[in-house]
């Protein structure tokens, strides 16, 4: 064999071997994850900002509660490497490393996660601080019915799972819908005051509790135009009248003894619901245990159209680091 | 007479017909804004009666009280800017307030005591108790700037407690919240008759050592050498500023710029001694405490403001307006030294 | 003012210059061995006794002890030694009884702005008004009496803090003078005082002598202290001399204490202390 020939065989084959590398290459991240698409995910956050990800995220960090319910709920709790300190529902999350709060988040904790990308609240003093570190943030923050709708599109677009999202919401809705079908007549049209929070702060028409109501059937006193968290004048309720009274048990104590509130109905007739405190994680969160919500209420109207609503026999024990 | 008490009479006969005033508008005032007693029904008024009426006369002792114990922290500490938490009262009613919001959760043991003590005994109780420590880390009345430090110390100190609570339980958050910015919403009779009780005990002791407050002006040397017995004199004084500030935020939280501005408004209408201060004063503060309670109630009907927003308002354009005069007084060519 | 007004020929209608009446002067008398302020020994072995009906002044250099002998004798501060009044211990007098019978008038006292100067001259009442009682004719007329003699009676209504320094040295002045004590200390009374109060004031001092009070007054005017029954020189916490201002003694005691740098003279009828 002459040197030409000898050294045209090893180029192709120096060739061949390099073109089999780089096809390898290549082909190692599909061969890895085979359901995973590359093509990039391009949505607007509630901030007006476009995210870019490069492909579905596998670690993702949550720093809302009810975004953390939301991906489980859609069948990537795996994906959770680290939430925040609120975060309790399902269970396994209990499990995962904490990150704070929304204020006072441990940025080197949450870094050290190498999340894909992190989803927290609009209101997130961290988000800057994460976005110059070069992290992928979304941030999402539903507040009303409709938020939740949207939100759940947005993970679902984000977990590549739309279709299951969109069903979600769908099994969701139903659920509310036939809490609300079930309601015997008399429970029907009640007039209701739900109490948030001491001052007093009641949830109006516009808030979340409120929208719930409304497809319950029910008369929420505070009307739209007050706004979603009203501090009121607690005469304003006494005038109101309501039937029903809701009320978390932290609050619900002192509650008859406030001058001139003995004569409201619900009072005088022991229509009041008081929310434990994991009934009331459920009723402050929108996300998808919303027909949750809306089941907690609906067993309260019915209560209350049948007679004087029992207390709650276990006391009031508030979770450490407080509930959101 | 003397022609100066002459001039006293007829700002308290001003005074106590403002508060009638007052009085009239904030039975008129409801969740609707004006709603007077003429128009509705009988059950209605009596329920407006349980309601309207002890907030009303509640905000005017509130203001009374925090008005008096600003007087007489002015006249104890010789200092114009002392107001009636400069002992730690705020911080540690603040600080029993979040102590006790904590503790409720924490086992059905303590949520049951939390419960039979209450947000107004735990306000009362730390305020009491700060000027307590105030006392024990002076060491004693004896010494005006001593006691200044202490209470500084103990302020700052019992704040951060209380917040560190707050950190640790962010649920009571907006309940410390509407304490700190005081609130008259849930004022019912037996709130007021503590309060009159309160009020009645602390104004006859102040009026008591008027005259020590008086040669007091002239200093402790001089004081002294005039027959007054200061150490029990400071003593006596310091309880009742205690139980005013006490009683005052216990059922209304804390609400600013009342006791420091009431006496300064007082001693803005002429010379006065502590006699005449020591009564006008907390007039003056009730009035002040009911028109923001009323004003509060009335602007953004049915909500409502935090009391203590509008009484910053008040009183911190009052003091601005003041200073302006002042400077024009003194400093401008038409002063008078 | 002119000077008709500031020396009357006659009494005039409220009996200004008339004698007032004290009561049983009592007598004063201090034993000190020691008192200390902080680390600093300021006061040395030392006792006096003021004589009633007479004025008697301290003098000497800065920093001689004097203001601090004249609050240790107001039982102002504590020492090593024993205070008694008539011969009873200071402290087993009961407050406002003392009171009556010793008053003080401190080195620039503090005095609120607020009050009016009439108020601030009736403080000086204080050791005879029950407690909570109004006051009446006699406190009154004892007001009136101090402020006219003080020529502070024509300002009563004003504030006191819209009078010049010398006004309210008078109004404290008057306030000091209507305690009407048997025993009357004032510490540096002539600071914002011009020289023809300087005049008033030495006069009313021998006013109250001469109802029988004893007057007793730090001093830093060699000059009006050279007009006293007795000088006291003080010098570094001791008393140096005590005796009359014609004795060549006290002169010879003046000399020393300030380090022979004055020049006593006598001017017309008077002894006249000059800067050498």
């Amino acid at each position: 064999m002459n040197p030409m020939t000898l050294l045209l065989r090893a180029l192709r084959l120096f060739g061949m071997a390099g073109a089999a590398l780089a096809a390898a290459l290549t082909a190692a991240p599909l061969l890895a994850a085979p359901s995973a698409p590359v093509v990039p995910i391009t949505l607007k956050d509630d901030r007006g900002h476009a995210v870019s990800l490069p492909a579905v995220p596998r670690r993702i960090v949550s720093l809302l509660p009810s975004l953390t319910e939301t991906i489980c709920e859609l069948g990537d709790c795996a994906k959770l490497v680290g939430v925040d300190r609120f975060s309790n529902f399902p269970a396994s999350v209990q499990k995962l490393p904490r990150l704070g709060g929304l204020d006072d988040t441990s940025i080197e904790a949450l870094v050290a996660l190498k999340p894909d990308v992190v989803l927290l609240g609009v209101s997130a003093r961290v988000i800057d601080r994460l976005e110059g570190l070069g992290l992928k943030v979304v941030a999402l923050e539903p507040r009303s019915m409709t938020d939740v709708q949207r939100v759940l599109g947005k993970v679902g677009q984000i977990l590549g799972k739309e279709d299951d999202a969109r069903r979600l919401w769908n099994r969701i809705d139903g659920h509310i819908a036939q809490s609300a079908a079930t309601l015997p007549p008399g429970a029907r049209g009640l007039s209701v005051y739900y109490e948030v929070d001491a001052g007093p702060y009641g949830a109006g028409t516009a808030s979340f509790m409120g929208e719930i109501l409304t497809r319950l059937g029910a008369r929420n006193i505070i009307p739209a135009e007050l706004g979603p968290f009203p501090k009121l004048n607690p005469e304003f309720i006494v005038r109101a009248d309501p039937q029903v009274i809701m009320v978390g048990q932290r609050n619900a104590p002192g509650l008859p003894q406030r001058p001139g509130w003995q004569a409201i109905r619900a009072v005088k007739n022991q229509r009041l619901c008081v929310w434990i405190p994991a009934e009331s994680d459920v009723l402050v969160r929108p996300g998808p245990r919303m027909s949750e919500a809306a089941a907690l209420m609906a067993r309260c109207l019915r209560d209350a159209a049948n007679g004087p609503v029992p207390l709650p026999t276990v006391p009031f024990n508030a979770p450490p680091g407080g509930m959101r | 007479m003397h022609a100066m008490s002459g001039r006293t009479l007829t700002q308290l006969a001003a005074l106590l017909a403002l508060g009638a005033v007052l009085l009239a508008l904030g039975l008129a005032i409801g969740s609707m804004g004006w709603s007077p007693w003429t128009e509705g029904g009988d059950t209605m008024r009596l329920i407006l009666w349980d309601i309207r009426a002890p907030r009303s006369i509640g905000a005017w002792l509130a203001g009374a009280l925090l008005a008096l114990a600003g007087a007489i922290a002015q006249g104890l500490f010789r200092n114009p800017l002392a107001d009636p938490y400069l002992l730690g009262c705020s911080a540690g009613a603040s600080l029993g307030v979040a102590a006790l919001l904590f503790v409720m959760g924490v086992s059905p043991a303590a949520a049951a005591l939390a419960l039979r003590v209450g947000m107004t005994g735990a306000a009362f109780a730390g305020a009491v108790g700060a000027v307590l420590l105030t006392l024990v880390l002076a060491r004693g009345v004896t010494q005006s700037l001593r006691l200044l430090l202490a209470g500084v110390v103990v302020g700052v100190v019992l704040g951060s407690g209380a917040a560190l609570f707050t950190l640790m339980n962010p649920d009571i958050l907006r309940a410390m919240q509407a304490f700190m910015l005081g609130s008259t919403g849930y004022v019912g009779w037996s709130a007021v008759q503590v309060m009159a009780a309160s009020f009645a005990l602390c104004l006859l002791v102040a009026l008591g050592s008027s005259r020590a407050l008086d040669a007091l002006t002239l200093g402790e040397d001089t004081a002294r050498s005039l027959g007054q017995r200061l150490t029990l004199i400071r003593l006596l004084l310091i309880a009742a500023l205690s139980l005013a500030t006490g009683a005052a935020v216990a059922q209304c939280g804390l609400i600013a710029f009342v006791g420091l501005v009431a006496p300064h408004l007082v001693r803005s209408w002429g010379p006065t001694t502590h006699g005449a201060l020591l009564l006008l004063s907390p007039l003056t503060g009730g009035a002040l405490l009911l028109a923001a309670d009323i004003a509060a109630r009335w602007v953004i009907a049915p909500q409502e403001l935090p009391v203590g927003i509008i009484t910053a308002l008040l009183g911190g354009s009052y003091l601005l307006w003041l200073m302006h005069r002042r400077k024009a007084h003194f400093g401008g060519p038409g002063g008078a030294r | 003012m002119n000077g008709a007004a500031r020396f009357p020929a006659e009494r005039d209608a409220t009996g200004a210059a008339a004698p007032v009446d004290l009561g049983r002067v009592p007598a004063l008398r201090i034993e000190l061995r020691s008192l200390s302020l902080g680390p600093r020994e300021v006061l040395r072995p030392l006792a006096l006794a003021p004589a009633p009906a007479a004025w008697t002044a301290i003098v000497g250099p800065n920093g001689a002890g004097k203001s601090t002998l004249l609050r240790a004798m107001a039982g102002l501060l504590p020492f090593d030694g024993a205070l008694t009044l008539d011969g009873k211990p200071w402290s087993a007098w009961p407050a406002k009884e003392r009171a009556r019978h010793v008053a003080w008038l401190g080195q620039n006292e503090a005095a609120s702005d607020d009050l009016t100067a009439y108020d601030v001259a009736m403080l000086g009442r204080l050791p005879h008004q029950p407690w909570l009682a109004p006051a009446n004719a006699a406190d009154h007329a004892a007001v009136e009496h101090a402020m006219r003699q003080t020529q502070s009676w024509d300002w009563r209504e004003r504030a006191l803090g819209s009078l010049s320094g010398g006004e309210r040295q008078r109004v404290l002045l008057a306030r000091a003078l209507a305690v009407r004590s048997g025993v009357l200390l004032m510490d540096e009374p002539l600071a914002h005082l011009d020289p023809p109060h300087q005049s008033d004031w030495a006069r009313l001092v021998r006013e109250r002598v001469a109802s029988g009070g004893a007057v007793v007054s730090v001093l830093h005017e060699l000059n009006v202290a050279l007009q006293a029954d007795t000088l006291v020189v003080m010098d570094e916490g001791r008393i140096v001399h005590q005796g009359a201002p014609d004795d060549p003694a006290t002169h010879d005691a003046l000399q020393r204490v300030f380090h022979h740098r004055l020049l006593i003279l006598r001017v017309q009828g008077r002894w006249v202390a000059l800067n050498a």
